[in-house]
């Protein structure tokens, strides 16, 4: 195994127990969201007892009138992802045991480490979403064991997805959204993680450096969208999206050697 | 900051930085292993400038803990072999077995004198030309100093050129082959042990106090 590949396994291994907490979170939160939901309405249904004006319970439907339950433990999942991104630098230099030591004097290019801690955040992403896709079977499963079948009627996946805001989010319509969505997001991580370096680099300066490496990346992609958007009439929307695609790939070369350069001959501990 | 400092450390020798706190001992080690960048200078092994591969050639035992303290000691003893093709197991179980170690418990739980045990069996279990310590001696108990003093006059460190800074040296000072003493990231004087002993009658405490409190 590379020695890369084995810096990702670490990396993973060490939030296993957040990863685990968070799904448990978010199944506890859904599941109990799920089953209040379908008892108070079979209860109704049944105190109505009107065959004629209740229309069947769909799932979709079920996963609609749920929707706080699904957002509140991805708003929680998202303030630990953030505050994990942040973590998984400083948990190694802050403390009794300054694990940075060992990571920096490790036999491998350290472009390794960051690409590891990187992809270990990537990860930590994609299992969040493959766990919501497999709570959703569950979720079907428990809604099927409930509901009687004479009050049932099926939903198709894209239904479900539609009918609740958070899952909207979580898996846009398209691949080409979902690679702008994700990909703004792991840009907005890098950009975070340079500005980190710049701060482990220097210091009490390095905050400062930091700040403003994140506002000018930020500003840059305002401008490039305000500005592009002011001249509509002359791009079409394709050539709107590649031209911002490109300031965002300006933006994550800048990040990614910017970082390698602090990591390879800036960085101390 | 360091400034002027010259000194060679060869194979087979013990070789210490010797200075009060402050003074630049860590700072070299950080500088050799590449923690801390240099603005100017240079640092050769084997007379070749540093790289990559100096991490397979010389091992560094800071003075506290460098694995994550969830991990159980024999995770990572199985981090470095993973990492470290140098990682010698025969001599690490050696080790473990040596100082009373074990392998089940927490690095987090491990006391002062234990943990600088752990810390120089990563080091030593390393087939490494070099191995440099830092203050390897720094406020463990009078047993734990003794089972790693008794490390320097073994076969672990025959052959290997051994750089250790420390600042006490009582009871130390007979393991060292050579001294070099710095104040404020000078070296002051550089000597060896044994002939400063036979020529001058002075043990490597009497030239510290000649250096430190004129």
């Amino acid at each position: 195994m590379s020695r890369y590949l084995k810096l990702v396994h670490m990396e993973i291994h060490r939030f296993r127990y957040i990863l685990a907490a968070l799904m448990c979170i978010i199944a506890i939160f859904q599941i109990t969201g799920l089953i209040r939901f379908l008892l108070r309405e079979l209860g109704h249904r049944e105190l109505v007892n009107d065959q004629y004006t209740l229309k069947p319970l769909s799932f979709a439907w079920t996963i609609f009138n749920t929707q706080r339950w699904f957002i509140a433990p991805m708003l929680i999942c998202i303030a630990v992802l953030a505050i994990y991104v942040f973590l998984i630098w400083y948990r190694d230099w802050v403390g009794r045991s300054t694990f940075m030591y060992r990571l920096l004097m490790l036999p491998t290019a350290r472009l390794h480490i960051y690409l590891a801690k990187m992809t270990a955040i990537f990860l930590f992403v994609l299992s969040m979403l493959s766990f919501q896709m497999f709570l959703l079977v569950v979720e079907n499963i428990i809604y099927k064991l409930i509901v009687p079948a004479d009050l049932r009627v099926d939903s198709f996946f894209s239904e479900i997805i539609n009918s609740n805001q958070a899952l909207e989010i979580l898996w846009p319509h398209n691949f080409e959204q979902f690679l702008y969505v994700y990909g703004l997001g792991f840009l907005v991580i890098i950009v975070i993680f340079t500005a980190i370096l710049l701060e482990r680099c220097y210091r009490g300066i390095g905050i400062l450096y930091g700040i403003v490496y994140i506002a000018a990346c930020i500003l840059l992609y305002i401008l490039s969208y305000s500005l592009l958007d002011s001249y509509e009439s002359y791009l079409y929307p394709s050539e709107m999206y590649a031209a911002v695609m490109s300031v965002c790939g300006v933006i994550l070369i800048c990040s990614f050697l910017l970082s390698f350069r602090l990591l390879s001959k800036k960085i101390t501990v | 900051m360091l400034n002027g400092v010259t000194f060679t450390a060869e194979k087979g020798q013990i070789t210490c930085l010797i200075g009060i706190n402050g003074a630049g001992k860590t700072t070299i080690m950080k500088a050799i292993m590449g923690l801390t960048p240099l603005k100017s200078g240079s640092i050769q092994i084997d007379g070749q400038p540093l790289s990559k591969g100096i991490y397979e050639k010389v091992a560094f035992v800071p003075d506290h803990l460098t694995m994550p303290l969830g991990m159980r000691l024999s995770e990572g003893i199985q981090f470095m072999q993973d990492f470290y093709a140098s990682w010698n197991c025969e001599r690490s179980s050696e080790l473990m077995s040596f100082f009373k170690l074990n392998p089940k418990e927490r690095i987090g739980n491990l006391s002062k004198g234990t943990a600088a045990k752990y810390s120089l069996l990563m080091g030593l279990s390393q087939d490494t030309d070099y191995v440099l310590m830092d203050e390897p001696f720094s406020g463990i108990d009078m047993f734990s100093r003794e089972s790693i003093a008794e490390v320097f006059s073994s076969q672990l460190v025959e052959g290997r050129g051994v750089l250790l800074t420390t600042h006490e040296i009582n009871d130390m000072e007979h393991l060292f082959d050579k001294a070099v003493l710095l104040q404020d990231g000078i070296v002051h004087k550089s000597f060896d042990c044994e002939e400063m002993r036979i020529s001058e009658g002075k043990s490597v405490i009497d030239v510290m106090r000649e250096v430190y409190q004129s």
